[in-house]
């Protein structure tokens, strides 16, 4: 691999290798990469035939004089959800549906804009191009609404044919960063070299990259963007190199996290994809607070939203690298730069502890623990109280030689 | 018209008034809460006269059939029937022997009695057309009464049977009218009025709705082109007479005096355009709706909806009172209807604007809920047409032309908006007010069933009782301004027991005016009974409680 020469010894990463040894071999206990469920990707023929199907039974319907529905999976139903280790959170087979009938006063709008959105989607794959969730929203805002609710109906529709979104001919708006060892080629044969000083956006076609080479040790997913920055104007991936970073871009999910966003899916795609095929240790640096938290358990088990996905998604191999509750302890990290849990912060730490995939994860739980008890949280800038440069010279580096993650 | 022929004009409604206020004391009586209910069988036959030259010798009769409660002594009704018709020639003849006063516990007691005038041809037309007129309003409050009505003119015979409503075409879907309550207003009677020795209290409580029913009103916008008053007194009789020369009604022709129209939009003009001869009941007051500018550019119902206005004015008292009593109050509502609402013009202002308001915003809650509809259909029809035009699959296209039985994509589309109309519209018909309770439809399982639909299903409770008999059987309004959609329950102390009371609040009923009652379900048969308890309730709620 024809990489300029820099980074640490070669004994640096004795630790980092021998945890992704020990991945590897758990992978082939659990008798390699579980089966796909779920979403599977689809070809054009397929997606077309699917929405003649749904339009047929519409008119089946009308011809019978029945005022005609669509039967939808409740995505946003705990029930509906199951935890596997090796997969994360994944919707059930036979999960709960909700009908969306076009003879009630309440839901004829919304059945009426899922033929919408089916016909839009119908002439995509037909003309085979592409489109982003903002572009459909752009066709008629005033009939939408709002993107919320073309993004529900995106996904409804996703869940109901059991296709990716990629297969619908949808782009995901949003477009994460990543640096470091990777190069590929992207499906229009574009050739995108990563490099560590600067980052590229993430590709919009996750599907479709191809020739993918790296030597990467690790992959470091990190939350925040001006983190992200700081690590590239500290040339942190030289110094650890060879390595790849990714930071998401923020995308605001429901209102309930105000301020922050959640992955955005083209990334989680890319980090899915980056794992299955190079099962490079993935860690993730993310604030130690609920939310950050919360971010990491999505990239590494799944959203309910997205359950229906968890396949393509989830990356359960996914280690928590830092910042940890306890080390600001460990650390001596100012009480000054600590800031209180709010009532949220609170509530959001309990939801996720009665999580089902806390149980499997009893370091996580203690760290979650020792930020309840102390009520407080701490961004992963509190580092630079100790030295300006101390993540990228010292936490990490530390974190990474000697198997800090948990 | 002379006063003469003015009498006997009113001579035919006049004893069927004062029948049906004796037949309502009775009832009272004998059941407390009961329905008046029976037949009436009225007949008038006309021979060319032997003795005056272009007038006809009218015999009319008034026979009872079926279930009456109580009986008519002959001997008290002659007397007082003349002292109402007082200076009236005409013959009363009383022929039947079961007449007399009747013990029978089964309550029924045929009777019979013919009474004979002289009128012109032009007047016994009029005449009957009034009559008509009155038995039309009459059935809207008692509808359990039904009444044959026949008239033979020189061997040329025509009858009609009376025995629903109507208020409007023959092709609605519903054919029911969901009317919102008012709040009652206590009305203030003239001092010169108030010498008449009427002791008691006038009780004006407003009712409007809108015909036809306005959620099963399809395929146009809906717009108010007509308002319609009616007026009524106790025991819900007709107040007013069309071919009266009363300044009973003058109030009524500032169009603005009671309800202030501009407030909803509305450019309201007096009607006087009433045709007696028809066969839709004639309002006492008519207005017309005229179209503003804006309006024009849509695409508007010509015929567009009317608005009832009903305002029924009963009588309290904390005596008893008297069969002639109520008939006093009757007469003097009919003379003196104007002063008596002018005196308490800002209560009855207020009482019919909210009345109204209610109506009309529902009513644009209707549009708007329609607009949404159509708007939703629309892009539902123009989704799959372009699916199914934008198809390459000849098979797929072909089975969607097959199912609905269209030969082309223009048929197909025509087809498609049609099929979409007719299963919503049946859907939106469940919704109406006019059905049974929501359990009865297939929407538990919904998770898209919202509570703004189980409001849709319009349960009503008017658990009535009005009198003039006790001081305790007032009119309690309770939450009377709350929409049609919402469970009302106005109830009378006196008129039905706890229990009674009790049973009927806890049953979801969908009509405004009437008692609760058990719907067995969408059915057959169900329209007719649903007719029955649509408006029998004003009966109840009017009905003098009993004598002590």
């Amino acid at each position: 691999m024809a990489f300029a020469p820099s980074g640490p010894e070669a004994s640096f990463f004795e630790v980092l290798d021998q945890h992704r040894a020990s991945l590897l071999a758990t992978l082939r206990r659990g008798g390699g990469e579980p089966a796909g469920g779920g979403t599977r990707l689809a070809s054009s023929s397929e997606v077309l035939a699917s929405i003649e199907n749904i339009i047929q039974d519409v008119i089946t319907s009308l011809a019978r004089n029945e005022a005609p529905a669509f039967t939808i999976d409740n995505r946003s139903s705990w029930e509906n959800i199951k935890f596997e280790d090796s997969v994360g959170l994944h919707m059930i087979s036979h999960c709960t549906t909700r009908k969306i009938k076009s003879d009630s006063p309440k839901s004829v709008k919304n059945f009426a804009l899922i033929l919408k959105i089916l016909s839009t989607i119908y002439k995509l794959v037909q003309s085979n191009t592409y489109a982003t969730k903002r572009d459909i929203y752009y066709t008629d805002s005033q009939l939408f609404g709002n993107q919320t609710v073309v993004d529900n109906i995106i996904n409804d529709i996703s869940c109901m044919l059991k296709v990716p979104r990629r297969s619908l001919h949808i782009l995901s708006t949003s477009k994460g960063l990543i640096a470091g060892n990777l190069r590929y080629i992207e499906e229009d044969g574009t050739k995108v070299n990563c490099t560590c000083a600067t980052a590229v956006p993430v590709s919009s076609n996750i599907q479709g990259i191809r020739n993918l080479i790296t030597d990467a040790k690790f992959l470091l997913i990190v939350e925040k963007d001006a983190t992200f920055q700081r690590l590239l104007d500290d040339n942190f991936c030289n110094k650890m190199s060879p390595c790849i970073m990714v930071t998401p871009t923020s995308v605001f999910y429901h209102l309930k996290l105000k301020g922050k966003g959640v992955p955005d899916l083209n990334t989680r795609l890319l980090v899915k994809k980056l794992w299955d095929t190079f099962h490079i240790p993935v860690f993730s640096l993310v604030d130690a607070d609920p939310h950050g938290i919360e971010i990491m358990c999505i990239y590494k088990y799944g959203s309910m939203a997205m359950s229906f996905e968890a396949h393509n998604l989830t990356v359960p191999a996914i280690r928590w690298l830092g910042l940890l509750p306890s080390d600001i302890k460990r650390l001596n990290i100012p009480k000054s730069t600590l800031i209180p849990m709010t009532k949220r912060d609170q509530m959001k730490l309990d939801s996720i502890l009665k999580r089902p995939y806390v149980t499997c994860q009893p370091f996580w739980r203690k760290e979650m623990e020792i930020m309840g008890d102390s009520k407080m949280k701490a961004e992963i800038q509190a580092l630079t109280f100790l030295s300006s440069d101390y993540l990228s010279r010292v936490y990490l580096p530390n974190k990474l030689k000697f198997g800090g993650w948990i | 018209m002379e006063k003469e022929t003015a009498g006997k004009i009113l001579t035919g409604s006049t004893i069927l008034k004062y029948l049906i206020i004796h037949w309502k004391c009775e009832t009272a009586e004998v059941s407390k809460g009961a329905l008046l209910e029976g037949q009436l069988v009225i007949s008038i036959e006309a021979l060319n006269s032997k003795h005056q030259a272009n007038t006809l010798h009218c015999v009319t009769t008034i026979a009872s059939a079926g279930s009456i409660y109580g009986g008519l002594v002959l001997k008290k009704f002659l007397k007082e029937i003349q002292s109402i018709l007082h200076g009236f020639s005409a013959k009363l003849n009383w022929t039947s022997e079961e007449a007399s006063y009747s013990q029978d516990t089964s309550g029924v007691t045929p009777f019979q009695m013919i009474f004979e005038v002289d009128e012109k041809p032009k007047t016994l037309m009029t005449d009957c057309l009034i009559i008509k007129n009155f038995l039309h309003k009459i059935i809207i409050v008692l509808p359990k009464i039904r009444f044959n009505f026949s008239v033979k003119v020189n061997g040329i015979f025509s009858m009609e049977i009376f025995d629903a409503p109507k208020f409007g075409t023959t092709e609605l879907l519903c054919s029911r009218i969901h009317p919102v309550l008012g709040h009652p207003v206590v009305l203030f009677i003239p001092d010169d009025v108030a010498g008449m020795g009427l002791l008691g209290e006038l009780i004006l409580t407003p009712a409007a709705a809108l015909c036809p029913c306005p959620k099963v009103f399809s395929n146009q916008l809906n717009r108010i082109s007509s308002i319609s008053i009616f007026l009524y007194g106790p025991l819900g009789l007709p107040l007013i007479l069309p071919s009266q020369e009363q300044p009973t009604a003058a109030i009524f022709k500032d169009t603005s005096y009671f309800i202030d129209w501009k407030k909803y939009h509305l450019c309201v003009v007096p009607n006087l355009d009433l045709n007696l001869d028809g066969d839709l009941v004639l309002p006492d007051v008519s207005y017309q709706v005229e179209s503003s500018e804006g309006d024009q550019s849509q695409n508007m119902d010509p015929q567009g909806q009317t608005l009832l206005l009903f305002l029924f004015v009963d009588f309290h008292s904390r005596f008893p009172v008297q069969q002639m009593e109520l008939w006093g109050v009757q007469t003097l509502l009919t003379t003196h209807l104007s002063a008596i609402f002018m005196e308490s013009h800002s209560a009855v202002q207020d009482s019919i604007q909210i009345t109204v308001g209610q109506v009309l915003e529902h009513h644009h809650q209707a549009v708007k809920a329609h607009q949404k509809l159509q708007a939703s259909l629309s892009v539902a029809v123009n989704s799959i047409m372009s699916i199914m035009t934008g198809s390459t699959s000849s098979s797929f296209r072909k089975i969607c032309l097959q199912t609905l039985q269209a030969t082309d994509t223009q048929e197909f589309r025509t087809k498609l908006h049609k099929s979409f109309h007719e299963t919503t519209q049946h859907r939106f018909l469940h919704h109406c007010s006019c059905e049974v309770k929501q359990q009865l439809l297939p929407e538990r399982d919904d998770a898209e069933q919202s509570t703004e639909d189980a409001h849709e299903n319009s349960s009503l409770e008017l658990l009535a009782g009005t009198s003039g008999q006790v001081g305790n059987k007032r009119l309690k309004g309770s939450s009377l301004h709350q929409g049609v959609e919402e469970t009302r329950a106005f109830r009378s102390a006196g008129a039905l027991s706890p229990s009674e009371a009790a049973r009927r609040r806890a049953e979801a009923t969908v009509s405004p005016l009437t008692p609760s009652r058990s719907r067995t379900g969408p059915g057959s048969g169900l329209e007719d009974a649903l007719w029955l308890q649509e408006v029998s309730n004003l009966s109840e709620w009017l009905s003098p409680g009993p004598r002590p």
